[in-house]
């Protein structure tokens, strides 16, 4: 195991609580934890179990960034097309 | 050209009958497609055996089950975001799954994770710390016996698995999922578990949180 996967997850060790949620609470959460986010509201702090979550498990964190990227793109006005996102994967 | 709808119109539209629910359909299946395809495009190192039009019909697949899934749980929607961030979440979700399965097809993972058990603890958790000073790299080595100590030791057969599937192999959680026959709620929680058991076992041990993150680098 290389030395920076280790660190990350030793990383994870140390910063796991007692009580975290599951997967599916933060799938309900992360909605609102990106409109939160993108608003710059300084509720985030209430969502910290959400970011603790997103901090452990590398698929809600996966999904996550994806949706924050894309309801940036939404929010500035810029979300490609399917068009332009087929022109991507080919 | 997507129709511009507030939260209660979507809600409104998606309900109704007739014209305006097949135009709200319309319109919700072309953002769920959008979704996908932005997801596949981040991701394109997972269909590396597909060519354009194949990750193309799957994005379509993907929307498609998405679509259901956001018709089925419309009652959940409480109004806390966007409406189209609140279903994009579910184009996501099944994309990933989709194409981390795409990933992994022909991987046996009952070979990987069996491989993987027998040797991790002499080779996975090998120490690497070449380049550390003597005291610092002892101290790791120590860290990493007692982590050793308790996948060994303290551990369930079941977490056992699942670290050596995830951690040791990044096999990714879905694949883990589908592989055990569960869901990830029951991962996370298998995960998490472990994890609490070998933080205790540290701190039992006198290693300080800080002193062990910076001892490896990692800040957090």
């Amino acid at each position: 195991m290389k030395n920076d996967r280790f660190e990350r997850w030793l990383h994870n060790i140390y910063t796991t609580r007692d009580e975290e949620i599951l997967c599916s609470e933060c799938f309900d959460l992360v909605s609102h934890f990106v409109e939160v986010e993108l608003s710059g509201a300084d509720s985030l702090a209430k969502l910290s179990n959400v970011k603790q979550h997103l901090d452990q498990c590398p698929a809600c964190r996966a999904e996550y960034e994806t949706l924050r990227d894309l309801q940036r793109l939404e929010n500035e006005g810029k979300l490609p097309s399917v068009d332009d996102l087929q022109d991507l994967i080919h | 050209m997507t129709k511009e709808r507030t939260n209660q119109e979507w809600l409104h539209d998606l309900k109704a009958s007739g014209p305006t629910q097949e135009a709200a359909i319309v319109d919700l299946r072309d953002l769920l497609l959008r979704a996908a395809l932005y997801f596949f495009s981040r991701n394109l190192s997972d269909f590396a055996g597909n060519n354009s039009d194949e990750i193309s019909q799957r994005a379509e697949d993907c929307a498609q089950d998405a679509l259901i899934a956001v018709m089925d749980h419309l009652s959940d929607f409480r109004g806390d975001s966007k409406f189209s961030t609140w279903a994009y979440k579910f184009a996501i979700n099944i994309a990933l799954m989709a194409a981390r399965r795409e990933r992994w097809k022909g991987v046996s993972l009952d070979e990987l994770a069996s491989s993987g058990e027998s040797d991790f603890l002499e080779v996975k958790l090998q120490d690497h710390s070449d380049g550390a000073a003597p005291e610092a790299s002892a101290m790791q080595s120590e860290v990493r016996k007692v982590i050793q100590d308790v996948i060994k030791n303290d551990l369930t057969d079941k977490q056992r698995h699942v670290i050596s599937m995830m951690v040791f192999n990044e096999v990714p959680m879905d694949e883990v999922v589908r592989h055990l026959g569960t869901n990830r709620n029951a991962v996370y929680k298998m995960l998490h578990d472990a994890r609490r058991k070998i933080k205790s076992s540290l701190q039992e041990r006198g290693f300080d949180v800080g002193e062990m993150l910076s001892l490896f680098g990692t800040s957090g």
